[in-house]
């Protein structure tokens, strides 16, 4: 026959799997230890062990969570990462061939003003994501979608932004306006997403919905072109507007909502509160 | 999970990601299937690349007899396509030599020579002195042994002048 000691003993062995809890020490319910009968044992050790397994949940939560790992270095930047491939991503209207557009100098500019904003509206906060007091693999993992999020905002750039031409310059010129203006404002985060939403969302209304209906469809020869659609036709050889298909719109649609999700769910700071 | 190791994958599967999408702006496919095409290139091109970098390159032997028995039966554009093939990266002065010689042979004619040939054939020869300054061919078949009179022939070759209307150019042999 077990004796008291053993028992407690071994139900203390069925709780140790258990994590060490760094919070507050929760007392047990009084044990019996005085108990003669092996009956009234038993229920204690019952007692002990269902009261540590009240206490399970307890130390769960104070597990820390990887949910919020998995979102900042999993799927932020699968996000990104999805944005930089579709921005620069067009199809041919001919055969909806692929077509890959490099995004211009200007859209690497932009971008790093964007990311300047980002600082000074403090959707970033620089400290709080480069600390001496993170680990180095930390900082790369930070710095990782750092540089995800500077790549996305590029091909945002070059999927609002028309290919070539006099749009391009004039649509350049309307967003550098409007970034250099946000420099020098006072932004919180949230005025700032609005403002981003509302800019990307006119700039595809403009590029995606007014001048992809001046552009002329492909015809076989120009001089049919000329005859079928000869207002569109003078506007396409006036602007300079490429030809793609109609499901460069859907894509560059998803790359700016995914754009603005990546953004909505970008955490400020990777410090944990103390 | 632990945080490092979500970390560590993060960072794997960024960088993963990343090359993927320069990659595809580098090659750019034209569709799915050619995705797998380039892709193929892709891994051939730094295979070649790594033998170059190893010291380990080779001109493909089967591939240059071939394209020397082209060569030896007038199928020039044959054999051109089979030297290419042997030395892709076209470090071999040997098989550029041949390459050259080939436009020369071509485009060689009695009463003209072939002028489109010929500027290939001069751009190929300067290959052949990149690839080696000091080549001498030991093909007792070549009349022309050294880049340096290949060249000159097709320098000729590309010029006009009082000469070319001598009847007696008719004569001349190809070398």
């Amino acid at each position: 026959m077990k004796t008291e000691v053993e028992k407690e003993h071994g139900a203390a062995a069925e709780v140790d799997f258990l994590a060490v809890v760094d919070g507050e020490l929760v007392e047990i319910s009084p044990v019996e230890i005085d108990l003669a009968d092996e009956e009234q044992t038993k229920v204690s050790a019952k007692n002990k062990i269902a009261k540590a397994e009240d206490r399970k949940p307890k130390t769960t939560a104070q597990k820390p969570n990887p949910q919020p790992a998995i979102r900042n270095y999993l799927l932020l930047p699968f996000i990104f990462l999805t944005v930089t491939l579709l921005g620069g991503m067009r199809l041919d209207s001919k055969d909806d061939a692929f077509i890959f557009w490099r995004p211009a100098l200007f859209c690497l500019i932009s971008a790093a003003i964007l990311m300047v904003l980002f600082f000074r509206a403090r959707l970033i906060r620089f400290e709080g994501w480069f600390s001496e007091d993170f680990s180095t693999l930390k900082n790369l993992a930070n710095g990782a979608l750092f540089v995800t999020l500077f790549a996305a905002s590029a091909q945002v750039f070059n999927a609002l932004l028309p290919e070539q031409g006099l749009p391009f310059w004039v649509l350049a010129f309307c967003f550098f306006w409007t970034l250099w203006n946000n420099l020098f404002a006072d932004f919180d985060t949230k005025k700032l997403l609005k403002s981003l939403g509302a800019l990307f969302g006119l700039a595809f209304v403009v590029k995606y919905l007014i001048l992809a209906n001046l552009t002329a469809p492909a015809s076989e020869s120009w001089l049919q072109g000329i005859f079928q659609n000869p207002t569109k036709e003078a506007f396409t050889w006036l602007f300079d507007l490429p030809r793609f298909s109609a499901g460069t719109g859907y894509i560059q649609f998803f790359t700016v909502i995914f754009y603005l999700l990546g953004l909505f769910l970008l955490p400020n700071s990777f410090k944990t509160k103390a | 999970m632990k945080e490092k190791y979500i970390q560590s994958l993060g960072i794997i599967l960024t960088l993963l990601y990343g090359f993927f999408i320069l990659w595809l702006y580098w090659a750019a496919p034209k569709n799915l299937a050619e995705v797998s095409t380039k892709a193929k290139e892709t891994i051939e091109n730094t295979a070649t690349q790594g033998t170059i970098i190893i010291g380990t390159y080779e001109v493909d032997a089967a591939l240059f007899n071939d394209g020397l028995k082209a060569f030896r039966t007038d199928n020039f554009v044959a054999a051109r396509d089979a030297f290419l093939r042997a030395d892709p990266e076209r470090r071999d002065a040997k098989t550029q030599f041949y390459i050259a010689y080939s436009y020369y042979r071509q485009g060689f004619g009695k009463l003209y020579s072939d002028d489109e040939l010929f500027k290939k054939g001069l751009e190929e020869t300067n290959r052949v002195t990149a690839a080696d300054k000091n080549f001498k061919s030991d093909d007792a078949d070549l009349k022309m042994k050294t880049p340096a009179e290949l060249k000159n022939e097709f320098e000729e070759g590309l010029k006009v002048t009082v000469s070319d209307f001598n009847p007696f150019k008719l004569t001349r042999e190809r070398k």
